[in-house]
């Protein structure tokens, strides 16, 4: 009878992996979240390549790399083409994150997994909603409403309803309860009782520390080095938590008249803040508020300087400075390279603000304790000078030649439009061959780990449930003597040689981050990428701290508890995680909690039967309804009677049924009861979970265990001698109720 | 089915009708146009339906000033209206809001989008600080703008909500900055209200949405009446060339304009052209608003609410950032030296700078005045478009009229080819005209009823305070959801179940599933008294058995404690010599056993401890006794009873013979009415000497 809801995941179960799950209503398939991972590892994406095809429809939630990461991807290559939908702002910031990788992935390697053409394709048939706005489906979707709602976490972040026939489908992953500087918290404990709620356990055994308390001691930490002469790392990520680390800083700085600088630094830096401006109407009230009476926006930014360019920060290399910069990852970007400079000096500090994913070099430094040195490939691009520029063009006149030639038998085209033509295309594609020689040639000899896994830790294993790609296992061959730690000089020198690099690299990508000059990039002189490995000796501070702007494990509960769902999917988190919340969903909140596999298809189709209705006038005016909060609620006798081949109409019975058993409807909270009854000037206390009233009569909730998720009636108990008291007791209880 | 009435005294809807009276005639949709209603300005429609009551725009009217310019009011009880949506910043549709939400008993929720909110703001404020009445003239001051900041709240558009069962959600409109339509859905029955609207996107706003669904009915402006817009790429070539003529012969061009909305408009068109014309590059533009210069931020942050064109500029640079127009203060700041074009409010020239430069170069035919939007009927603006001889200055002198008075219409308001395009789109069926002349007004409905002639379409035109009924048979649907849906009924079957209604919708539904569907839950209470008794527990056996006719005694075995079952009700646990136990599950007829049972107990305890169980009697001698007893009484009601030869009580009254069957209760008689007497008195007797039947 109701409506057919199969879940799938396709991605992103038991685990940390990116986020993506097929979600088929009434045969319609909906792909929620097309998430990829910092490393760009094709094999996650296996599940998803085989059903792309079939997907209808694409609901993102949120803009990073884990939500929407594969869209130019899984387009390209798997032929994914629905529309997809998202707000306003995961499409834009969305748009800039992948900018920002596919750049900071093509500064260091020949990265082909797509292309800033991709990108637009994929983000090309994005349709763009509004919070709360009823979307309905048009053709095989006919009857779906979507609606986007606010979920706190990353602007724009969003919690799908999917409506049909009246039974609700939630969607809500990475939700933020707590209202924060420049985001609302969630709506999502506004939706009471849908038919299937699908949620990550990611943080359901994590617990927070005080906003007020992790401010501070985030404010503290900072400045404990800034003081100290050191430099601030935040590795972050390109357009989400940043925003809110931006506004914190902002904030404190404003207040103590603070004179350090602040640096944003990612490819497209300036181009997010301009585009964080124009979304005030999906940050929180208070931002709001003070743009609609001061016009103040909050993001006009007066204390952190927007750069671009890493060679900007040239100018501050001994100033004590604090620097934002993409990615959180520590994978490549800019990151990356300063925190391999920072990493040496032990006043400095890298200060997480989120868990690394898993993989990443950002996950490594995290563990506890910290390793003591790290591998690092440095990798960067350079323009081909003499006789290597050469080769390439020989190489590339030999190919425009032979294709040339290969046309020109093909088909009778005038000879220099088909040249001209070629070598637009061959310089646009094609421009950028690595040296095999420089990579063969590369120090430890693992070259074939390059390209996404440049990144070789000391001491890490990944366990045997990791689909991450494995890396290979050194030794800590850290020799000691008496004077600590042997030092190889050559890593330094190698070392100065690469920073000396980097300014010229800097400079060669001078580009305005905006989609015309980023095609630059691509039409840029040839150039080829160098790499070499390096173990950098981490003697700055490690820290974590939470700003991720997730709910935390004690307030997921007591959501999902409130939002009471008939039927519970848990998705993304680690396996512990995962079973943790089950465990406690099944016994608290509903019988029917599932937490599947990759590619396991469940069923969550609701029991539920219902059938529709017409209520007649002639009925309606003897009902008489009783509010209660938001309802209205009243008994109904009637008999059916089918006026044609659909409607069924219900009229007043002929004659008076038989009494039915009479209901009383009402939630008594003992706590309440007691306030209620110490107001009524009844002696009340609680004595072993019951509460005594006066000196005879007690009052009792009997928890009925065997009723699972409390889906039966309370069953409340009141006892005593017969005696005056009794019945007054008795009757202050009705009147917690209506008798129906 | 609808009509217009008319007279004061019928069309006020009762603010003090209980909810049940608003449910049988809430059937009726009310319309009633508070301002607006044949006239354009104070913008301010009433509508219920269902008892909910909204409120569209809330403006005063610029010709006015003080009271006399704000909608009728007082025609309606402010406390009664749910919801009030303002479509636009403007002050015909937003400047009374302030009166409204602090000087009136309103407690309803105000909705406006937010660039609307932001410039409302500014725009209030800066209203209230030039107009020049003395303060009792003032509807309100700064602080009350403050305050009714926090009172309004933001919706986005699309964006749905819900307040009190009213659903309601917005389109663009296209008209300015932030101007929403809105649609609300009452209990199924939706109204579009267009506001201003613009089916013409121009250089920074998008064009009026056509909404996906046709709503019941439509409430839409007719400003323009008949009249037809010229293409925009003609009046934008009229209006440069006669300000590019105007200067090149050294004149001075003049256009009053508003503040905000169309002046934004103009600025971008100037803006482009001078950039267009190098040659142009030495006269002087001003533009001479301090307010449009503060809301200018707005501008910049909202482009998400404007189009494509803007938005794709603006990832280069700020359309808004002007390079050729430069701010000016006031008059003491311009040096007026040669030939320039300002741009100055108020666009009525009714005071301020506009008029302070007209009456200055009213007189040079080298000059020009361009009138570039809708002006309201009163104003200077409007007198100078019929190009009179002579004009009055502001100290009163008489100046001729010397200056050129172009009109090329900017004003962002559908013309009548753009209305009957879009009400032909959504094909409502009924239409309710407002916000236009009276004049414009009448033809434009003649228009549409000869384009609407073969559809069932009905067009309205209420004047102010005059209310349009309508009647919409909404048929309430339910849904029956949970463990009472399991079998679809045929016909003739009864459904019993609790209802709960939440908003407009219903749900019928078993009282075990009410946990399940809603936040509601239910609750048993059991009962468990002790009563003090020390007599034998059979003396209350055999008291019980004489009231109530179930009264049943399970083995011992089962139950531990000798125990009684009343009725399936109450059960009475004799757990010690000195007390009873009774328990039950609270409903009002255990209760009213329970207490029978406990005055029982009561009572035995009170008759003392001699009391001791009579040998029951069987059921013949029962019978024998209740007949002996029904006799008797019979006898002292009737006179004259006795007992036939077929065992059947015979009963003389009079003429009338009546035959009561005493094992049946079936009477016999001729005379009605004797019968029915003989009837319930037998039914009493029945009550009164047999033990309560159980049900």
């Amino acid at each position: 009878m109701g409506t057919s809801v199969q879940v799938t995941p396709l991605s992103g179960v038991y685990g940390e992996n990116p986020l993506c799950y097929l979600v088929a209503i009434d045969g319609f398939n909906l792909l929620m979240d097309c998430g990829w991972n910092d490393l760009f590892d094709p094999s996650l994406l296996q599940p998803l390549s085989r059903v792309a095809k079939s997907i209808d429809a694409v609901l993102i939630s949120h803009p990073d790399i884990l939500h929407l990461g594969a869209l130019p991807y899984a387009r390209k290559h798997f032929g994914l083409s629905a529309p997809v939908y998202a707000t306003e702002p995961v499409y834009r910031l969305g748009l800039l994150t992948m900018y920002d990788h596919y750049l900071s992935r093509r500064q260091i390697s020949d990265f082909d997994m797509f292309t800033l053409d991709d990108i637009d394709a994929a983000f090309q048939n994005v349709i763009r909603l509004k919070y709360s706005q009823n979307y309905h489906l048009s053709e095989n979707g006919e009857g779906i409403v979507i609606a986007p709602h606010v979920a706190g976490h990353l602007l724009g972040g969003t919690i799908w309803k999917i409506t049909k026939d009246g039974e609700d489908v939630v969607y809500a992953v990475d939700f933020n309860h707590r209202k924060e500087r420049h985001l609302n918290g969630t709506v999502l404990e506004s939706f009471v009782r849908p038919a299937v709620l699908i949620t990550d356990a990611y943080n359901a055994l994590n617990n927070q520390v005080y906003k007020r308390q992790r401010d501070q001691e985030f404010i503290d930490a900072i400045l404990r080095v800034l003081r100290a002469d050191g430099t601030v790392l935040l590795p972050v990520d390109t357009a989400g938590r940043v925003l809110e680390l931006i506004l914190i800083l902002e904030q404190y700085w404003a207040q103590q008249h603070l004179s350090f600088p602040i640096f944003f630094l990612t490819n497209v830096a300036s181009s997010t803040v301009e585009y964080v401006k124009s979304f005030l109407e999906w940050m929180s009230d208070s931002i709001a508020k003070s743009f609609e009476h001061t016009r103040d926006n909050a993001f006009l930014l007066k204390y952190v300087t927007l750069i671009i360019n890493k060679s900007d920060l040239e100018n501050y290399a001994g100033v004590p400075k604090v620097v934002l910069t993409s990615m959180a990852s520590l994978e490549v970007g800019f990151s990356h390279d300063i925190f391999v400079e920072l990493a040496t000096d032990a006043k400095n500090i890298v200060l997480f603000t989120e868990r690394g994913q898993f993989g990443t070099l950002a996950r490594m430094l995290q563990v506890d304790p910290p390793p003591k040195a790290v591998k690092v490939t440095m990798s960067k691009r350079v323009p081909l000078v003499g006789d290597e520029l050469k080769a390439y063009e020989e190489e590339q006149e030999k190919i425009k030649k032979e294709e040339a030639v290969k046309k020109a038998s093909i088909v009778k085209v005038e000879e220099v439009r088909a040249t001209s033509s070629h070598l637009s295309e061959s310089t646009k594609g094609d421009s950028m061959v690595i040296d095999p020689a420089s990579a063969t040639a590369s120090p430890k000899g693992s070259s074939h780990f390059r390209g996404q896994m440049d990144i070789l830790i000391d001491g890490f294993t990944p366990p045997s449930t990791s689909v991450a790609p494995t890396f290979p296992f050194f030794e800590n061959t850290a020799e000691w003597d008496d004077f600590g730690e042997v030092i190889n000089p050559d890593d330094y020198v190698i070392q100065e040689e690469d920073s000396n690099h980097m300014v010229v690299n800097g400079k060669s990508l001078d580009v305005k981050p905006d989609e015309a000059s980023v095609h630059l990039l691509l039409d840029s002189t040839p150039s080829k990428v160098v790499s070499h490995e390096l173990t950098v000796q981490v003697k700055c501070a490690l820290l974590y701290m939470d700003f991720e702007g997730r709910s935390d494990g004690r307030s997921v509960k007591s959501i999902i508890s409130h939002v009471a769902p008939l039927k519970l999917v848990l998705v993304h988190g680690s396996a512990e995680a995962t079973e943790h919340l089950k465990m406690h969903c099944a016994k608290h909140v509903c019988p029917h909690v599932y937490a599947p596999q990759i590619e396991e298809t469940i069923d969550v189709t609701s029991d539920l039967c219902a059938y529709k209705v017409q209520l007649s006038e002639k009925l309606m005016s003897n009902v008489l309804f009783r509010k209660m909060v938001e309802n209205e609620i009243s008994w109904m006798d009637s008999v059916a009677e089918k006026t044609n081949e659909k409607v069924l109409t219900l009229l007043p019975p002929p004659s008076a049924l038989p009494t039915h058993k009479s209901v009383l409807v009402g939630d008594l909270k003992l706590a309440d009861f007691k306030q209620y009854l110490s107001t009524k000037g009844v002696q009340v206390e609680f004595a072993g979970g019951a509460l005594k009233c006066g000196e005879h009569i007690t009052v009792r909730k009997i928890s009925d265990s065997s009723q699972k998720g409390g889906t039966g009636p309370q069953q409340i108990v009141i006892e005593g001698p017969l005696c005056e008291d009794y019945y007054k007791i008795r009757g202050h209880l009705y009147s917690q109720f209506y008798l129906l | 089915m609808a009509s217009v009435v008319t007279g004061a005294q019928n069309k006020r809807p009762n603010p003090n009708s209980t909810s049940a009276a608003a449910t049988r005639e809430g059937d009726q949709l009310i319309i009633t146009p508070l301002g607006a209603g044949n006239e354009v300005g104070r913008s301010c429609v009433y509508m219920s339906y269902k008892g909910k009551t909204v409120l569209f725009d809330c403006g005063i009217h610029p010709a006015y000033s003080g009271v006399a310019a704000l909608p009728y009011f007082d025609e309606i009880d402010p406390s009664t209206i749910d919801v009030l949506l303002i479509t636009h910043f403007h002050l015909d549709h937003a400047a009374s809001l302030p009166y409204f939400l602090e000087k009136t008993n309103f407690r309803g929720r105000v909705f406006m989008t937010h660039s609307t909110k932001a410039i409302y703001r500014l725009l209030l404020s800066d209203y209230v600080k030039v107009s020049k009445v003395s303060v009792e003239d003032m509807l309100y001051d700064e602080n009350d703008i403050v305050r009714s900041m926090d009172k309004i709240e933001v919706i986005d558009f699309h964006q749905t909500l819900e307040v009190n069962g009213i659903r309601f959600w917005c389109y663009t409109a296209g008209h300015v900055l932030g101007a929403a339509m809105f649609m609300v859905d009452i209990a199924g029955v939706r109204v579009l209200y267009t506001g201003d609207y613009s089916r013409e996107e121009d250089r920074h706003l998008r064009a009026a949405e056509v909404p996906q669904f046709t709503p019941d009915i439509c409430i839409i402006e007719s400003t323009y009446g008949v009249q037809l817009h010229q293409p925009r790429p003609v009046r934008e070539k009229r209006f440069t060339d006669v300000i590019h003529s105007t200067i090149s012969q050294g004149g001075r061009v003049l256009i009053p304009a508003f503040a905000l909305g169309r002046a934004q408009e103009l600025l971008l068109i100037l803006d482009e052209y001078w950039e267009n014309h190098p040659e142009l590059h030495n006269i002087p533009i001003y533009y001479a608003s301090p307010l449009a210069k503060r809301c200018m931020a707005v501008y910049q942050t909202y482009i998400n609410a404007m189009n494509d064109r803007i938005r794709t500029q603006f990832a280069n640079s700020n359309p808004f950032d002007f390079k050729h127009i430069s701010p000016l203060k006031s008059i003491e700041n311009f040096d007026d030296v040669g030939p320039s074009v300002v741009m100055a409010s108020p666009s009525g020239l009714q005071s301020g700078l506009s008029r302070q430069l007209f009456d200055k170069w009213c007189a040079d035919k080298k000059n020009a005045c361009v009138i570039p939007g809708y002006v309201v009927e009163g104003t200077l603006a409007k007198t100078i478009i019929n190009e009179p001889k002579e004009v009055t200055l502001m100290n009163g002198l008489v100046a001729p009229l010397n200056m050129q008075v172009h009109y090329i219409s900017f004003s962002a308001h559908a013309d009548c080819a753009q209305t009957c395009g879009f009400l032909k789109e959504l094909m409502p069926p009924h239409i309710v005209l407002v916000h236009g002349e009276a004049n414009e007004m009448g033809r434009l409905k003649q228009k549409l009823v000869s384009q609407f002639a073969d559809s069932n379409t009905k067009l309205y035109t209420p004047k102010n305070c005059q209310s349009v009924t309508m009647h919409f048979s909404s048929e309430k649907m339910a849904k029956v959801i949970g463990k009472l849906a399991e079998k679809v009924p045929e016909t003739g079957e009864s459904v019993s179940g609790l209802v709960v209604k939440k908003g407009f919708t219903y749900q019928i539904m078993a009282p075990d599933d009410l946990r399940v569907f809603s936040q509601l839950s239910t609750a048993n209470v059991t009962q468990r008294i002790t009563v003090p008794y020390t007599g034998a527990f059979e003396v209350i056996k055999y008291r019980l058995k004489q009231i109530y006719e179930s009264v049943e005694s399970p083995p011992v075995e089962e139950t531990e404690v000798p125990t009684l079952i009343v009725h399936e009700r109450v059960t009475i646990r004799h757990e010690s010599d000195t007390y009873v136990v009774m328990q039950w599950s609270a409903d009002p007829i255990s209760d009213m056993v329970s207490d029978s049972v406990v005055a029982m107990i009561l009572n035995i305890g009170r008759e003392g401890p001699k009391v001791t169980p009579i040998e029951e009697k069987t059921q013949e001698e029962m019978e024998r006794m209740a007949r002996k007893v029904v006799h008797s009484l019979m006898v002292s009601l009737f006179g004259d009873a006795k007992f036939g030869e077929d065992g059947r009580l015979v009963i003389t009254v009079d003429a009338d013979v009546a035959r009561l069957d005493i094992k049946s209760g079936e009477v016999e008689c001729e005379n009605q009415g004797l019968r029915e007497r003989i009837k319930t008195a037998f039914g009493r007797m029945q009550g009164a000497i047999r033990p309560i039947p159980k049900p």
